[in-house]
């Protein structure tokens, strides 16, 4: 039967860790069982450089040296390798094991219970079974998205990328060569901020509408990295909850209700009608067309047409 | 799978420093804390006696379990820095110190919570030291909305019923109804997830579409349900629900984005042709009114032509 991956990699991490000194490849081919079984250096060294990086995933330093005989040898260095002293209380530790459920993305889900198990290892002490869970507020950050992997990585580690872009408008996907810089959820969905090699300018870009592969691209940035970068403030003014000057409408009475909740005014001219003044900021026109015979859009006057013209193209059948 | 060998390693990691300091951990114990079935743990118990330094000629981690308790004969087979607790990983730092801080942010979130969470994100910084500056690239935002969200919080304290003004945008009106909470959801938006009385049905209330609320003192008695599975997302049409189909032109293919559509099929024009299944094909109204020139509704005929009929009556004002 093979030896199972989880324990080739723990044997490699426990000599690395516990052997005070550094173990030569050849040392270490011939100590650990699973390297023992590989026939051919050429397997044998693409599975140890495969080790090396998951072992490092998940938070090992490991520094090459040279040994005294001229050959390389591996070691990861208490010093480098331990957690600092970190001291939690209980309620500290009830409200980290709650934040860590939040993630839905694989990875991330993993590696939130690998840090809590960690730092349980480091004396964090358990949450009160018996205390009051309270928790009925149960945040959830999306996962699913396939690009959210490579582009996470890609951030940290400051790589171009270029994947296939679909605009929303947009009936086929183009490629896009990006500087990825950071990601945001907002409202459930993920957003990547970077700079658009192309049409040389900062762009946001909706991770759902990559089309397929992230890949990583050779170089470094060329653009400069902004200290903070606002994904949000993108996203929202172009979903329209930016206002950039203010309308007014006539709404039918009792109907309408988001629209009177963000109303700056509302006045009753009739039994039948109210007029509101409103927060006017991209896509009212097609918000408001949505409300048909029960909105009347008195001011501004580019608005106004907005709507009748859309409203004509469904009155056309 | 590979994740899972590496999730696993992860573990078995953490599990001999713990297991270290703790000679006949209970099984039981030992799995709750580290967030595990037993039999999980078990099975990593099972690996662990494969493991070891073996390059001094085969000290091998004794391990062992009745299944009640695990003991570790040798504890000193593990020397030097693999008794140590591992520092975090660039993943594990993003993943606790991002979710942390989304967490910290909830406008409705308890004080005390809130506080413990701070305090936990400053000491993990610190202990992540350069780490940590993996997580700036990632930023969450969960909209709670704050007006309404302390009101339910509390009744789902206190257990308490609620009267609920809700508005619907399918029918663009408000009605009324008594709720018993089971829990709230933050998936982009917040949403309620109560036992509503009037329907005798579990329904999901948005919380920005609360138009009032009342905590009654009537207790809440929900029945006993199994916790949906959201992960699929909150609104999961049912196969009898009725058909709609939809051509948008390329403007509109936002469409596709917004529904979860049964099916699509690209036209000539790089629009589409959208098949979705909903409860409530009146509420699409909207949706033709909405999408003006960049798109149609084509099948049911009668919400077609409520749509023009809507447009029609509209434009009358105009002229």
């Amino acid at each position: 039967m093979a030896i199972p991956k989880a324990e080739r990699l723990m044997n490699l991490a426990l000599c690395l860790r516990g052997s005070g000194r550094p173990l030569t490849k050849r040392e270490l081919r011939t100590t650990i069982e699973a390297y023992l079984e590989v026939s051919g250096e050429d397997a044998f060294n693409r599975m140890f450089e495969r080790d090396k990086d998951d072992l490092r995933e998940l938070g090992m330093v490991i520094e090459t040296v040279e040994s005294v005989d001229g050959e390389i040898a591996y070691v990861a260095r208490p010093g480098s390798n331990r957690l600092p002293p970190i001291t939690l209380d209980v309620a500290e530790a009830a409200a980290l094991g709650l934040a860590a459920r939040v993630w839905q993305q694989a990875r991330l889900a993993g590696a939130a219970s690998g840090a809590l198990q960690k730092l349980r290892a480091a004396g964090m002490p358990e949450a009160d079974g018996d205390r009051d869970s309270g928790s009925v507020l149960e945040p959830r950050i999306p996962g699913g998205d396939a690009a959210f992997e490579p582009l996470m990585i890609a951030c940290r580690e400051r790589r171009p990328v270029t994947f296939p872009y679909r605009k929303s408008t947009a009936a086929r996907p183009e490629t896009r060569q990006v500087e990825p810089w950071a990601l945001e959820c907002w409202h459930g969905h993920w957003y990547l901020a970077g700079w658009d090699r192309d049409r040389g300018a900062r762009r946001v870009f909706r991770l759902s509408r990559i089309m397929g592969r992230v890949t990583s691209r050779a170089g470094a940035f060329t653009a400069p990295v902004p200290d903070r970068v606002e994904v949000r403030e993108a996203v929202a003014a172009w979903a329209g909850e930016t206002a950039l000057g203010r309308a007014r409408i006539r709404l039918r009475a009792d109907r309408g209700y988001p629209l009177r909740a963000r109303a700056h005014e509302v006045r009753r001219i009739d039994d039948e009608w109210d007029e509101l003044e409103i927060p006017h900021g991209h896509g009212l026109g097609a918000w408001l067309a949505e409300f048909g015979p029960d909105v009347v859009v008195l001011d501004p006057p580019d608005l106004r047409a907005d709507v009748v013209d859309r409203l004509r193209a469904v009155a056309k059948g | 799978m590979a994740s899972n060998a590496i999730d696993r390693t992860r573990r078995m990691l953490s599990l001999v420093t713990y297991l270290r300091d703790r000679p006949g951990a209970r099984v039981e114990e030992v799995a709750r804390a580290f967030g595990v079935s037993e039999e999980t743990l078990i099975s990593d118990l099972r690996l662990l006696p494969m493991c070891g330094i073996s390059y001094r000629g085969g000290d091998l981690l004794d391990i062992d379990t009745d299944g009640e308790q695990i003991w570790w004969h040798n504890a000193d087979a593990v020397s030097g820095g693999a008794r140590e607790p591992l520092r975090l990983a660039a993943d594990e730092a993003t993943a606790l110190l991002v979710a942390a801080r989304a967490v910290a942010a909830l406008p409705g979130l308890r004080e005390g919570d809130r506080e413990a969470l701070l305090t936990a994100t400053a000491k993990l910084e610190a202990a992540a030291g350069e780490t940590a500056r993996a997580s700036s690239r990632l930023t969450v935002t969960f909209e709670s909305e704050g007006e309404v969200f302390a009101d339910v919080d509390r009744a789902l304290a206190e257990r308490r019923r609620l009267r609920l003004r809700y508005y619907s945008p399918g029918r663009d009106a408000v009605s009324e109804r008594e709720v018993d909470p089971i829990r709230m959801v933050v998936v982009g938006h917040t949403y309620l997830e109560a036992w509503c009385r009037r329907s005798e049905a579990r329904r999901t209330f948005r919380l920005d579409r609360i138009a009032g609320l009342e905590v009654l003192d009537t207790r809440a008695d929900p029945p006993a349900l199994e916790p949906r599975d959201l992960s699929a997302g909150l609104v999961q049409p049912a196969p009898d629900d009725p058909e709609v189909v939809v051509e948008v032109g390329p403007a509109g293919r936002w469409v596709a984005e917004y529904y979860q559509p049964e099916s699509t099929e690209e036209l000539v024009d790089g629009g589409l042709r959208i098949t979705l299944r909903t409860a409530d094909p009146a509420g699409l109204r909207r949706l033709a009114l909405r999408l003006g020139r960049d798109g149609r509704i084509v099948s049911p005929p009668e919400l077609a032509e409520s749509a023009v009929t809507a447009a029609r009556e509209a434009l009358a004002a105009y002229e």
